[in-house]
């Protein structure tokens, strides 16, 4: 994962931005989330692909492809979380309570 | 935390741009991501000994494939590169050369061609091989047929360096190194080669020893042409030392009373024994030739070449290999020289005494017994008679002013006998020749001086 952050930094800063942006607007959004249901679906469907990157099961570039894939996601994730509590934490200290 | 979850149901849009990215990002790093990878697993093992290395890389994994010569040499190789930042699986396709048992490695020469042959133990040994192949053997081409293979004895290179060496010593043949036993065979290049690859091989790297040296010296050779033309004697090849060579010159300028000796021999170790003992009597036999040559190759004596006459090359053919020490041969290509034509009596006289003024009939000190040195001449005396056959000849016997008249008188009569029986011999008819012996009364030359009385002891052939 080192080599990766230091090979592909601007994509994974990239990433983190793109989260941070998403969680930012998120708090404040206004459209449908995905339900309860669906999002234990694509949880397990995530730690399946982790699983399998973790275990290097598929070879080759596909294989190489998967983690980058999943190192930018895990890095999205981090942005959103990151955005939607800085977000929240600006509303509160805007709004009288 | 229970924000965070709601919030995230509404991340979701987010993932679009970001699997546009991540297809960008995996589109244009996977090459450069390789190359480096290679690139880095390649100076990974710069220090290690491998043959047939190849590296190829597919997304992060490394399929490594090389020829390992040791197991620990091929562990270590594998390590290295799963040691490389960012390598994520390495395709472990080493293996280690085939181990030969026995370690043959071999050296053939083929006069101008030298190939190397079996195995090496290292791609390093093997350009060290080559090396000293081309450096140390001048003007020969060098072939590489070396495979690589474990399982060489120690010291291994120190030995083929040095059998390398010998093979520069050889004409052809071939070395062979089948573990720690070396066999030789073939023919060195220079007399005395042979003794000096078998000092060498006293050098060999410890453990290693010699199973079979069969390498054959180059034949002894000493060749002696008498060409009539030119009136010479040419000798030429070895001689076994300065003492031999001495007395061979000596013996020659003695025997071939008429021709200018070429001396062109060299002094050579590797001489077959009892050299100077078989020469000698094959010079002799030469100097009766009209024309001929001798060739004495190892212990193989071969004269060719024209007699004077049917009975000298009956004798010559029946008598030179009674002389010879044990285990020499001998060949004889004798023909008889066409009989000259005839000629008066006069011309017969004028050329007596041509012959006679060129070398005398020797004889023993004080006896009648004809030394064999004279042979060559009474051969051509015999010749000259035999062209005159209707001509009467006196054999006049000389001696020197030493001594008693009556005993010079007696010895001067027994020597012109002695002559006159050896003309018998050769089967010209006894009643032609009436010996004659004057003693001291007619001498040519003073004597009181060696060189004269030498001059005085003669035979003379007078036609009557």
């Amino acid at each position: 994962m080192a080599f990766l952050a230091t090979f592909h930094w601007g994509w994974l800063l990239a990433s983190l931005l793109l989260g941070l942006a998403m969680g930012w607007i998120a708090v404040v959004h206004r459209g449908k989330g995905v339900s309860k249901r669906t999002s234990r679906w694509l949880a397990v469907v995530a730690a399946a692909l982790v699983a399998v990157a973790v275990a290097r099961v598929i070879p080759g570039r596909p294989g190489y492809w998967l983690d980058l894939g999943l190192t930018m996601f895990a890095l999205y994730l981090a942005g959103c979380a990151a955005g939607s509590w800085l977000r929240d934490w600006a509303l509160s200290r805007s709004m009288p309570t | 935390m229970h924000g965070l979850f709601k919030w995230s149901r509404k991340w979701w849009p987010g993932v679009v741009p970001l699997v546009v990215f991540w297809a960008i990002a995996a589109w244009t790093s996977t090459v450069p991501l390789e190359t480096d990878l290679a690139a880095r697993s390649t100076a990974a093992l710069k220090d290690t000994v491998l043959d047939k290395r190849r590296i190829a890389v597919a997304g992060r994994d490394v399929s490594f494939a090389a020829d390992a010569f040791s197991e620990d040499g091929r562990r270590g190789a594998v390590a290295s590169v799963e040691a490389v930042p960012g390598v994520r699986l390495v395709n472990d396709e080493t293996r280690l050369i085939p181990e030969a048992k026995p370690f043959v490695w071999s050296a053939e020469r083929d006069v101008v061609k030298v190939t190397l042959g079996g195995s090496a133990p290292l791609p390093a040994s093997k350009g060290k091989l080559l090396e000293a192949a081309r450096a140390g053997i001048g003007g020969v081409e060098v072939v590489d047929q070396m495979n690589l293979s474990r399982g060489a004895p120690p010291r291994f290179d120190n030995a083929a360096l040095l059998l390398i060496d010998q093979i520069g010593k050889l004409k052809d043949g071939k070395i062979t190194l089948s573990d720690t036993k070396v066999s030789l065979s073939g023919m060195a290049r220079d007399l005395g080669g042979r003794e000096a690859i078998a000092a060498a091989l006293k050098n060999l790297p410890e453990g290693f020893s010699v199973a079979a040296n069969e390498i054959k010296a180059p034949p002894y050779i000493f060749q002696a042409y008498k060409d009539p033309v030119a009136v010479t004697l040419t000798l030429t090849g070895y001689v076994p030392d300065n003492n031999v060579h001495a007395a061979l010159a000596t013996t020659a300028t003695r025997k071939f009373f008429s021709e200018k000796v070429v001396d062109n021999l060299k002094a050579s170790v590797g001489a077959p024994s009892g050299f100077a003992k078989a020469v000698m009597p094959a010079l002799g036999a030469l100097s009766r030739l009209s024309t001929g040559t001798l060739v004495v190759s190892d212990r193989e004596v071969k004269l060719s070449g024209d007699a004077f006459y049917d009975a000298a090359a009956a004798q010559i053919r029946a008598g030179l290999g009674k002389d010879f020490p044990q285990g020499w041969q001998f060949k004889a290509d004798i023909s008889v020289k066409p009989a000259a034509a005839p000629v008066d009596a006069t011309v017969c006289q004028q050329l007596f005494s041509e012959l006679l003024s060129k070398g005398r009939i020797r004889f023993e000190t004080g006896r009648a017994t004809i030394d064999p040195d004279s042979a060559g001449l009474l051969d051509r005396l015999i010749e000259t008679a035999l062209r005159c056959p209707t001509a009467n000849i006196e054999i006049a016997g000389h001696t020197d002013g030493d001594g008693e008249d009556s005993s010079n008188q007696a010895l001067s009569e027994k020597r012109a006998q002695a002559v006159i029986d050896y003309l018998v011999k050769a089967g010209l008819p006894a009643d032609r020749f009436t010996p004659m012996g004057y003693g001291s009364t007619q001498p040519v030359a003073s004597n009181d001086s060696d060189e004269g009385r030498a001059r005085n002891r003669r035979i003379d052939f007078v036609v009557r």
